[in-house]
């Protein structure tokens, strides 16, 4: 593109007298996506906007999230809007929301919330410190384990708890009493329990990325001034402030919103949460998308208290640890006790995170009847067999593979654009309007979300113009991408944070281009927690079941779908193995991502830091 | 950042981000296994360019009884295979803008209200009903029922327990205390039809309340859904479950009897019937309408009986025929001798209260 061609075109034929107005464009590659103001040889004033970056990534983010998720939150108000009902405008939604239990619930929910968040976090920062920053044994199996745990669907999780401690259950079965334990899972501690598990992926990637970016000067600073190992720690999470603040506010969105505990444990527990009212509204006839959104509300009053809390905790500081003279982090040589105390926490985790689970998966899909009444358990592969010749799995897999994908890609690359935005020194506008988009998507459970789509995707006006997205591949692929955006890009914003600005000066200063300047300085750096989200978007996409269900294309089931259906036709054996070999796949396809990056990226994209 | 930084990654990665994104358009297409999947052209007796027949259905043996109809006409369908609620939920979301030519699911009460909102388009197709299946057809033929179960069937462990219950009654006597178990209407399909039936047989809301105050007195426990209510009866959490015929029948079928668990399946005096249902949207487009009338009367042949008798042998292939001359399945018992038919019209918009009631004060 020539200088000439990058010059804005004003709104009138410029005549000779007219000049550009200082200061409101900047020639070059900057001048491309800035408005322009120009003044008449008469001295009127005029604006003209021409293509601006800015602009599209705006424009994007009000596609797959403000629209969708605003007009949802419309129907609360406005039901006739969306065919929704007569009104025009009425607060009646409220009223019918706040019938019976939901107070009851908003307050369960806040303080599920609340406990889930601060365990799994507090898990997730031993973790990434035991992981990233000593040599643990069976530290490196916590990687893969991580990717399990988010793998696993909370069916799977909760299955393998009510298979042991059910009445008859395996427990019951080996002579062991667990009454008290059944009283306890079935209830609060149960819910939160599974909550946190659920919780500690996100915990753990978003900050032992901010971890591995840590250097040693500081712990080297706290010793020099006479600082013990504690004062040491101290630092160390005092500096990952934005990445725990970043977990704790994805781990809390995540629990408030959990649609899955909802609609099981928390309905036979007799525990309400705010989800299930959700639930009731949408999923239960007559459906009630009003009502729905009256309490989406709520749980958005909800994150935006939480978003206030990491505002204030953050204000005014910087975590800008990450220089040109960084020095990557010292491993710990654990002493013998203590390598046997971190071996152990790490198994203990696993067995709890996902030990009981994956039983609870093999007892359903191999053993016909364990822990039933029948008397004989014979182990047997039946059911995989059949999964294997199943139309519910081999196509669905397949789908859902590629739109994780393509999810996945698009997601991380436009979670470092909002990552970018939300490191910044001191917070524009714009970007605490992001921020709280951003997090109101994931306070929103997956299915008013996918309801928010068709609301805006489906109206006859599109349909006017000609735009049929809804009922294809691309719209699902836009509302995943949308939904995996909140964490993925709250992942990154903890690594982006502790970038200094100084790295990037001196290469511009050297006189690299801005582009080359990112892929040569910024990348680099960030490589890690790139693949981090690409994998977090990927595991947390082929399984993904509210948003399949509403969006997907007829005739193209995702597997989540094809799981549901074999689960809805009393084929648990089947429809359990289907969802194992799923797992399993995702796996294999997560062990070869990270392969491919061990063995095609330079060294120093894999540790951040100079090389030791 | 300064601006020309800004502009020029935004520019660079936005760029990756819509190449990704185009890519699913071509990716998104090629996958599906759906069988009777189609593209976005059907080609049946009218040919090409014409709207597709759009099918949602919640009926475990859809897509054999699809591929079937593919077979016979060379119509194609574009299926969207899911459960009831979260095809309710899509109808509802669609409601400015339909997307659906028909919606095939078990229980009349949805359907009803789709009725009374002006959204399915009446047919009568030419099939011989039975007398049972001339009870569940509406007055104005609004939509189409196309097999019926029943609600509540009693499945019972004869291995733990001899008393076999006759009525819902029976139920809350003391023989019976904390050994039974239902599914949860706001989760379960079959269930809203169940608790209405009981009102409808005991004379009223508030009579059936009643009953089923009296039946949690008695311990009795809710669990989600169908498949939730018999593990809990196959580990011994209860006795006896009210559940839908189709699920009960299943387990008995599917389950080798032990010296500990022997599932069999009682009737009570009076059983609500249940109708699958086919309804049409009456926004679609007219070569799509056609397309599904065509569907509704394959559906009703013997052919078509034939796809969903065995379609899922271990689910909701268990159904009573109501086209004469058509048998059930190998495994359905007779039809039930006493039944009775809910009015959906009147019974369906009461739903959310009575629902709403049972959450509070039964669960």
């Amino acid at each position: 593109m020539t200088e000439q061609l990058r010059q804005p075109v004003p709104p009138f034929k410029a005549g000779p007298g007219a000049v550009p107005v200082a200061g409101t464009g900047v020639p070059g590659l900057a001048s491309a996506g800035s408005s322009r103001r120009w003044r008449s040889p008469e001295g009127r004033k005029t604006w003209s906007v021409r293509f601006s970056p800015v602009l599209a990534f705006w424009l994007a983010i009000v596609m797959v999230l403000i629209l969708p998720i605003g007009a949802f939150l419309l129907a609360a108000f406005s039901p006739r809007l969306l065919g929704q009902g007569d009104e025009w405008f009425t607060l009646s939604a409220f009223s019918a929301a706040f019938k019976g239990t939901l107070l009851q619930a908003l307050a369960d929910s806040t303080a599920l919330g609340l406990v889930a968040a601060a365990v799994a976090v507090g898990v997730s920062l031993a973790l990434a410190w035991l992981v990233v920053r000593t040599d643990a044994p069976g530290r490196k199996i916590w990687t893969g384990a991580v990717f399990a745990l988010l793998l696993t669907p909370s069916y799977l999780l909760s299955m393998g708890w009510q298979r042991l401690l059910e009445p008859s259950g395996v427990l019951a079965v080996a002579g062991i009493d667990c009454s008290w334990a059944r009283d306890i899972y079935y209830g609060p501690v149960g819910i939160a329990l599974i909550l946190s598990i659920k919780g500690i992926p996100f915990g753990f990637l978003a900050i032992s990325a901010a971890m591995r970016g840590l250097g040693s000067e500081f712990d080297d600073a706290v010793r020099v001034h006479g600082g013990t190992f504690i004062d040491s720690l101290r630092v160390t999470v005092s500096l990952l402030g934005p990445a725990v603040w970043a977990a704790l506010a994805i781990v809390f969105a995540e629990s408030v919103s959990d649609y899955g505990v909802a609609s099981t444990l928390s309905s036979t527990s007799h525990f309400p949460v705010a989800t299930y009212a959700i639930f009731d509204a949408v999923e239960a006839f007559p459906v009630r998308f009003p009502v729905a959104a009256a309490v989406s509300w709520m749980l958005l009053g909800l994150i935006a208290v939480a978003l206030l809390l990491q505002s204030m905790a953050l204000k005014g500081r910087s975590y800008r640890v990450l220089g040109g003279r960084s020095r990557s982090g010292r491993t710990l040589s654990l002493t013998r006790p203590w390598k046997a105390a971190a071996g152990g926490f790490l198994t203990v985790l696993i067995l709890i995170a996902l030990g009981v689970p994956a039983f609870g998966a093999v007892s359903a899909s191999m053993i016909d009847g364990l822990g039933s009444l029948q008397s004989d358990h014979p182990l047997s592969l039946t059911n995989y067999d059949h999964a294997l010749h199943s139309p519910n799995l081999l196509g669905p897999l397949v789908f859902s593979t590629q739109m994780a994908l393509i999810t996945a890609t698009a997601a991380a690359v436009l979670a470092l654009l909002c990552a970018r935005m939300l490191a910044a020194r001191s917070l524009t506008v714009s970007a605490k309007v992001l921020d709280f988009i951003l997090l109101a998507a994931i306070a929103l459970p997956g299915i008013v979300f996918a309801a928010g789509y068709i609301f805006t995707y489906n109206l006859p006006v599109t349909a006017a113009l000609n735009i049929h997205l809804y009922g294809t591949a691309s719209l699902l692929v836009l509302a995943y991408v949308a939904s995996a955006l909140p964490s993925t890009t709250r992942l990154l914003a903890g690594s982006m944070s502790q970038l200094q600005e100084s790295m990037r000066e001196a290469s511009r200063a050297h006189g690299s281009g801005p582009v080359w300047t990112w892929l040569s300085v910024v990348l680099p750096v960030l490589a890690r927690p790139i693949l981090s989200a690409w994998l977090l978007t990927f595991s947390g996409t082929i399984l993904e079941l509210p948003i399949s269900q509403l969006l997907y294309p007829p005739g193209s089931p995702p597997v989540a779908v094809g799981i549901n259906q074999a689960l809805g036709t009393y084929d648990f054996g089947g429809g359990t193995a289907v969802e194992v070999l799923a797992v399993a796949f995702s796996l294999a396809v997560i062990g070869l991502a990270s392969l491919i990056f061990r063995l095609a990226t330079p060294a120093g994209w894999r540790k951040t830091g100079p090389q030791s | 950042m300064k601006l020309k930084n800004k502009s020029a990654m935004i520019a660079v990665t936005a760029m990756a981000a819509g190449a990704a994104l185009t890519l699913s358009a071509c990716g998104g297409q090629a996958a599906g296994t759906a069988v009777g999947q189609a593209s976005s052209t059907a080609t049946g007796a009218a040919g090409s360019d014409q709207a597709p027949f759009v099918l949602y259905s919640a009926m475990g043996y859809d897509a054999p009884v699809v591929k079937a109809f593919t077979a016979a006409t060379g119509i194609q369908v574009k299926l969207v295979d899911d459960s009831t609620g979260p095809l309710l939920t899509k109808i509802a979301a669609e409601k400015n803008n339909p997307q659906w030519t028909a919606f095939w699911a078990d229980g009349d009460t949805a359907f009803a209200s789709l009725d009374q909102q002006g959204q399915l388009l009446p047919y009568t197709p030419a099939a011989p009903y039975t007398p049972a299946g001339q009870s569940v057809v509406p007055g104005d033929h609004s939509y189409i029922p196309t097999g019926v179960t029943t609600v509540p069937a009693v499945i019972y462990n004869a291995a733990k327990t001899s008393a076999v219950p006759t009525s819902l009654a029976d139920l809350s006597g003391s023989e019976y205390t904390g050994k039974v178990g239902m599914n949860d209407p706001s989760q379960s399909g079959p269930t809203y039809p169940l608790i209405a039936g009981v009102m409808n047989q005991l004379g009223g809301v508030d009579q059936g309340k009643k009953m089923f105050s009296d039946l949690k007195s008695n311990g009795m426990k809710v669990y989600p859904t169908n498949g939730d209510t018999l593990h809990a009866l196959e580990t011994g959490q209860i006795q006896y479950g009210m559940i839908q015929s189709s699920a009960a029948l299943a387990e008995v079928l599917k389950v080798k009897p032990t010296a500990d668990f022997q599932p069999k399946v009682a009737s009570l005096s009076a059983s609500t019937l249940l109708p699958g249902v086919f309804g049409i949207d009456k926004n679609a487009p007219a070569t799509a309408q056609e397309q599904a009338k065509k569907f509704a009367d394959f559906v009703l042949s013997p052919a078509g009986q034939e796809a969903m008798k065995n379609g899922n042998p271990d689910g909701d292939s268990l159904f009573w025929p109501i086209i004469s001359g058509i048998t059930p399945a190998a495994g359905v018992p007779s039809f039930p001798a006493g039944y009775q038919h809910i009015d959906p019209f009147a019974w369906g918009p009461r739903q959310a209260d009575i629902v709403s009631w049972f959450d509070s004060n039964i669960k």
